[in-house]
């Protein structure tokens, strides 16, 4: 993880040539948004891309790391969820007991599931409970 | 409500990320799982970001012994150049808040968003961004 995280955090001073096959589709449709301005070229896009990925993987393994010393800090998926909802905005933040009920129910039907997916079954909670109110 | 894309920390927020003992380090990092989650799906789609001077003000040396640990999570500098420091100066003379949350000011009118500020200090927040006409939702830390 710290070769990975120093790699990303390197100043650009070289650059490589490197062969790499891409779905046709995809060249095609960078040329295309290239075209309309959204990029300075390909290997921009290509670049981005690649970037953004590994940055992700990076958080990840950061955050993974960090729990290994301090394990009760490592927050629940509840408490991801509402995080995520008060990021955003979401009326949902306001309901955090709908929100810990949603992530302790959706493992029944999602092993994997994301702060997003929670949301979205409080969300279904919040309308069922909202109908059958009404 | 439309999702956030850019995630901005206060000087408090930052000091309850650095410090594994804060009461609030275990909230802060929930902020940053959550990005981390919306990364994972759509890589790119939030940066999580730090104006430098709250850096300053929350005394996290990114080259301090005890940093490397949070240096690896990802959260970007925003530096402060002439431009933003412009707008921070005019945030700081008219509302006479702290040079770091003038520094929050630029950085919400430069950085694209929808965003979302975490912070401690949720009217001043309100007050900067409304200087700078955007409306960052709160997160409070």
């Amino acid at each position: 993880m710290h070769i990975l995280v120093d790699l990303l955090n390197a100043s650009v001073e070289d650059t490589v040539g490197t062969s790499v096959r891409l779905p046709t589709n995809l060249r095609d449709a960078a040329v295309v948004a290239v075209d309309m301005g959204f990029a300075a070229s390909t290997t921009e896009l290509t670049v981005r891309g690649l970037q953004d990925a590994l940055e992700a993987f990076a958080q990840r393994a950061a955050l993974d790391a960090h729990y290994e010393d301090h394990p009760h800090a490592r927050p629940n998926l509840a408490e991801i969820a509402q995080m995520t909802a008060e990021i955003d905005g979401n009326p949902l933040a306001d309901r955090p007991e709908l929100i810990r009920r949603a992530a302790a129910e959706i493992w029944s039907v999602k092993a994997d599931a994301t702060p997003d997916d929670v949301l979205i079954y409080a969300a279904g909670l919040a309308a069922a409970t909202a109908k059958g109110a009404g | 409500m439309s999702q956030a894309n850019t995630v901005i920390l206060d000087n408090e927020a930052v000091q309850a990320l650095i410090d594994p003992s804060h009461r609030k380090h275990r909230r802060l990092l929930a902020a940053v799982e959550a990005v981390a989650a919306r990364n994972l799906r759509h890589a790119g789609s939030v940066r999580l970001l730090v104006p430098t001077t709250v850096r300053v003000e929350a005394c996290w040396d990114r080259q301090a012994r005890g940093s490397a640990a949070i240096n690896q999570l990802r959260v970007g500098d925003v530096a402060l150049d002439s431009a933003a420091a412009d707008l921070a100066t005019r945030a700081r003379t008219a509302l006479g808040v702290s040079v770091a949350d003038s520094h929050i000011a630029a950085v919400l009118g430069t950085v694209p968003g929808p965003h979302a500020v975490v912070t401690s200090d949720a009217e001043d927040i309100r007050r900067i961004a409304g200087m700078v006409g955007v409306l960052p939702t709160i997160v409070n830390v």
